[in-house]
Parts: structure tokens; C-alpha cells; sequence
């Protein structure tokens, strides 16, 4: 199958439904994903990024064949996940954030001998795979000891080497650095950026702004089972009004009087105020930064602002914009 | 192909066992529990007047009893086990389908069972002083087969309710001492009334467990025999047809409800 594309998902839709009552007669429709269409190119590393709720796991569910979708269509590396599970299953990888998906009574060795007799792995290349995914996720001290000593950021590490035992061409990733410290979420990002350069398409679930940010050559986001945005991170970030944010910390009781001066602020700039305890945030949003801290400054004393900060947009800007709601 | 299958079975195997015999606590449960069956069905029989108790009924009827009990409450954990740990997913999502998995875990569990009935049995011939002289050894093998197959088919096809619905956890727990009784496990049928007698009828261990009392008490009969085997084989190849095609019916059931995940 030479499709150029790894995922072809198609007007996919997903209802739950859930049923209550002691005979349970009262049934309830809950749809979880709906009319979701996109693609990601082989080799690329694809994020998918929305409140939690908003449909990104039972998405990765369907596309990793565990789910069976309500409507729409999935090809995955030119198969059919609905008609030809048997054959995606042999090609994917795909891991879920969390502790759960590992046995803690056997050996790290132990749960990866099973899984890759659950592949069908021969036994020499078992052998030659085990050692060398420990070592690439940095457990290669740690394979004869028990999951269940192991830290988050070891047991997602270790997820991932179950997920790579076949050497899938497509690994699904859903919220891979979920519980992991600092430094264990900025090892496995490098994991994953090796393994994009080694030919790997990765399709990553976060709700790590600057992760994503660092890692996907495209992002989509999902608001309530919807699709609202994809492209890359730089298009999004341009997708915003205005090129700069100025964040302006103000006393509460001077909030009025600064807002009321603000309001002279042109049309293509943007204002929202956020709590920030104790104080309050305005936020502006402007392509013209020298004009807006010129309309400050006649407010830059204590009495007034407490703290200020210049800065370009961030993907987080972009995603908080588009999940509350503002035109993307 | 052979050859892969059978590494996954080693493996399935050494994986579950590993799982489950993680301290001493639980290797003296596999001992202790077909001996308390065993000693109780003895001392009833005995305080009944029966001082000659029947093998079957008190200590190979207390090996099934902890076999059956053993297969019910450990395959209804394994799958637990696997949804609470979210390996179950896992195994639905790999290229080995989830009723060979099953197949393969049950299977660990009746051998593991068998231990067990090999234990009580080696208990009451050198402590009970119980003989096996005159029976029909060949025979009581084959029952003994039989009653294993039919212990196996029971359990995959219950695995498929278990892993269609998390809520099926305690009717397959419930079905423990129903079955055990109305099989005869500890005593003989003829002393259950004929209703339920007809309707242990539709389980295999019933008819392998009748072969085998009457294997241990000399029969050579094959007529009598060959009905009871047939029968327990016949049965248990339906409940193993049935289970296989239920396990494609889940497989479809459990991806449209999302229960694999839930706990």
C-alpha cells in the first residue's frame, strides 16, 4: 500500500452511548467526536491539542483501531482501520499517558517479552530489540527489575519500548509526558526527535503547549469533538490578530480608570483581563507595540502598574484564543 | 506458525504464572484450598455413616471444586486485572486476537487447577490410605482429559461476557456454586431432584465427573462410558464453537461501547 499519507481520517465521528436506569431504558447519546477531517504526512510529527473532553483520545482510539468509529473513514499507511484492522495493528505502535499499560509485577524484560510475543516477533530479533529499545528510552540498567519500582517518568519511558518492539512506521503518542518531572519529559522529547529522524511519523497528543511547540511540524485542535484549527505552529501563531502580546499587571482598584484609557487602543488590537492574584492581567494582543506602551506610559508607576511584559505570541496564546472562542 | 503459537503459549503461560505466584502466601493456596474441600467431603461422608467414602465425591470432587472455583474467580481477575491496569486495550490492540489470549490464560488456570487436584488426590492416598486398585485407570484418564476440555470451554466462553461488560464480573462469580452444585461435584447426581438434574445436563464436567466415578469404581463399560464421553466432549466442543464465535461478536461490541478502558 504506497498511500504518501500515514492517516487519512475522513468526516470521522464517534457517539457513546450510555444507558441507565435498573432495566436500562433510559438512554443517553453523548457524541464524542464529530465530523473530524485530516491528514499527516509520512515522517511528520502531527499534534493533536484541545481541553480535556475534547475528543483527542477517542480520536487516537479510532485511528489506533480500538475504537470503531460512528460514521467517516480512516486509512491508516493505505489500510482500512475498520475492514483491515489485523493489518494496521501490525503497523502501528501506540502508547497512553499514565501509569496504566504495563504489568507491575513482571520485570521491565518480562513485559516486553510478552508484548513482543503478542507481535509475533521471532525470538533473535526479540533478543536484539529488548536491549537496545532499554537503552534507547535509558533503562538499560533497569530491565530485570520490577514495573512496579519504577518512577511515572520510567514507566512512560518504558511504554514507549513496548510501543516501538515491532518497529511500527506510526506510533500514536496520547499525552506521552503526562506525571513526567522536567527533566524525564525533556528525555523522552528526545526520544521522539529521534525517532522522527530516523523515518518515524508520530501523531502526539498534549496538553504541553511548549511541547508541542518544540516538537509537531503541525498541529491540530479539537474543541468539543470539532476540529477548529490546523497548520503549522507558525501559521497559527500568524492565524491571531497582532504579532506581540503586552502583559500589563494592574492594582484592582485601578483597573477602571486603565481599561476606560485602553479603550483609545486602534481596531486591530485586542484586550482581555485576567485574574492574577492580586492583582489583575490586561492582556493586549497588538501589531503595534511601540503605540500601545506609549499609551501606557503615563501609567507606569507603582500606583497603577505593578509589572509589565512585552513578548511574542506563543502557540499557548493561540490555543487559549481558540478554545475560548475568539475568531482563529 | 506452530512454533510461534506454542512460544506464545510458553510465554502467556510464564507471564500469568509469574503473575500470580509472586510470594510464598500464594503457592500454599493452591495446595490449601483442594485439601480443605477434600478433608470436609470426607468428614461429611464419614459422619453421614459412609465409612468407605467415594473417591470422586469427597477427595477428587474437592480438587474439581477448587479447579472450577479456582477458574472462575481467576480468569474473572485476569480480565479485571487487565482493564484496571489498561493492558487490556493493549492486547485488543495488538495482532494476536484477545480469544487466543484467552484461550491460552484459561488453560494456565485449569493445569495450574490440576496441581491442585494432583495435590489433594496424593494427600488421601498416602494419609486417607484411599487405593486405586481395580479401577479403571485408562478410563479415569480419559475422564480426566474430558473433564479438563470441559473446564477449559466453560472458561473461554465466560471470558467473552467478561470482557463485554465490566458489570459481568459478579454474575461469573455468582455461577460459581450453582455449577458446582448442580454438577455433583461432591456428591452423586441421583441425590439432586430431577429438575436439576435436567438441567445440569448442559454442562460437559457433569458428564466427564459421572465417567469418571464410575471408572474409579471398576467400570469397564463402554457402552456407558462412550455415552458419558461423548457427551462431555460433544457439549464442550459447543460451549468452545460458542465462545468463538462470541469472541468476534465482543471484539466489534467492546470497540463500539469503549468498554476496555473502563473501570
Amino acid at each position: 500500500m504506497g498511500s504518501r499519507f500515514a492517516v487519512e481520517a475522513r468526516k470521522l465521528q464517534k457517539e457513546f452511548t450510555s444507558r441507565s436506569g435498573f432495566w436500562h431504558t433510559k438512554t443517553k447519546t453523548t457524541v464524542a467526536v464529530e465530523d473530524i477531517t485530516f491528514r499527516v504526512n509520512r515522517g511528520e510529527l502531527f499534534g493533536l491539542l484541545g481541553p480535556n473532553g475534547a475528543g483527542k483520545t477517542t480520536t487516537v482510539k479510532m485511528l489506533s483501531t480500538l475504537l470503531l468509529p460512528t460514521a467517516g473513514t480512516i486509512s491508516i499507511l493505505g489500510f482500512d482501520a475498520v475492514k483491515q484492522t489485523q493489518e494496521v495493528r501490525k503497523r502501528i505502535g501506540f502508547t497512553f499517558g499514565g501509569a496504566r499499560g504495563l504489568y507491575g509485577r513482571l520485570s521491565a524484560r518480562d513485559n516486553l517479552r510478552y508484548f513482543s510475543e503478542l507481535y509475533g516477533l521471532e525470538p533473535d530479533i526479540t533478543q536484539r530489540r529488548i536491549p537496545e529499545l532499554l537503552e534507547l528510552v535509558g533503562l538499560s540498567g533497569r530491565g530485570e527489575d520490577r514495573v512496579e519500582t519504577f518512577s511515572s517518568g520510567m514507566q512512560q519511558r518504558l511504554h514507549l519500548a513496548r510501543a516501538l518492539l515491532h518497529d511500527p512506521e506510526l506510533i500514536f503518542l496520547d499525552e506521552p509526558t503526562v506525571g513526567i518531572d522536567p527533566v524525564g519529559a525533556r528525555e523522552l522529547r528526545g526520544t521522539l526527535k529521534e525517532l522522527i529522524a530516523r523515518g518515524k511519523t508520530l501523531l502526539l497528543t498534549t496538553h504541553y503547549m511548549a511541547e508541542a511547540e518544540e516538537l509537531c511540524d503541525r498541529i491540530a485542535i479539537i474543541k468539543q469533538g470539532r476540529l477548529v484549527a490546523l497548520d503549522t505552529t507558525a501559521a497559527l501563531k500568524r492565524s491571531i490578530s497582532g504579532d506581540s502580546l503586552i502583559d500589563v499587571q494592574v492594582k484592582k482598584e485601578s483597573l477602571p480608570v486603565l481599561k476606560e484609557h485602553l479603550a483609545r487602543l486602534d481596531g486591530h488590537s485586542s484586550m482581555q483581563v485576567l485574574d492574577a492574584p492580586p492583582f489583575k492581567k490586561i492582556s493586549i494582543r497588538t501589531p503595534e507595540p511601540g503605540a500601545v506602551m506609549q499609551l501606557l506610559a503615563p501609567f507606569l508607576n507603582p500606583d497603577f502598574i505593578q509589572g509589565l511584559e512585552v513578548r511574542s505570541q506563543t502557540l499557548e496564546d493561540v490555543y487559549v484564543a481558540i478554545i475560548q472562542g475568539e475568531p482563529a | 506458525m506452530i512454533k510461534r503459537f506454542f512460544r506464545l503459549v510458553w510465554r502467556q503461560m510464564n507471564v500469568q504464572l509469574k503473575i500470580r505466584i509472586f510470594n510464598q502466601y500464594t503457592v500454599l493456596l493452591f495446595f490449601l484450598q483442594p485439601l480443605v474441600f477434600s478433608a470436609v467431603g470426607m468428614i461429611l461422608a464419614r459422619a453421614a455413616g459412609n465409612l468407605a467414602p467415594d473417591l470422586v465425591y469427597t477427595v477428587i470432587g474437592g480438587g474439581i471444586m477448587g479447579m472450577w472455583s479456582g477458574l472462575v474467580f481467576t480468569s474473572t481477575w485476569d480480565i479485571t486485572r487487565d482493564r484496571l491496569y489498561g493492558t487490556l486495550e493493549l492486547i485488543v490492540g495488538s495482532p494476536t486476537s484477545l480469544g487466543k489470549v484467552e484461550a491460552i490464560r484459561t488453560f494456565t488456570n485449569v493445569m495450574a487447577g490440576l496441581v491442585s487436584l494432583a495435590a489433594a488426590f496424593l494427600a488421601a492416598m498416602l494419609i486417607f490410605n484411599y487405593s486405586l486398585a481395580g479401577a479403571n485407570l485408562a478410563g479415569a484418564l480419559v475422564s480426566l482429559l474430558l473433564i479438563l476440555f470441559g473446564l477449559w470451554s466453560i472458561g473461554i466462553f465466560l471470558a467473552n461476557f467478561l470482557v463485554w461488560s465490566r458489570l459481568s464480573d459478579q454474575m461469573v462469580e455468582f455461577l460459581e456454586l450453582p455449577v458446582a452444585v448442580l454438577c455433583g461435584f461432591m456428591y452423586p447426581l441421583r441425590i439432586l431432584p430431577v429438575w436439576m438434574q435436567d438441567i445440569s445436563m448442559i454442562f460437559p464436567i457433569r458428564w466427564a465427573l459421572g465417567a469418571l466415578d464410575e471408572c474409579l469404581s471398576g467400570s469397564h463399560d463402554l457402552a456407558v462410558l462412550g455415552l458419558q464421553w461423548g457427551l462431555a466432549l460433544g457439549i464442550a466442543l459447543l460451549f468452545w464453537a460458542m465462545a468463538r464465535w462470541l469472541d468476534g461478536k465482543v471484539h466489534d461490541l467492546v470497540r463500539i461501547s469503549g468498554e476496555l478502558n473502563s473501570i
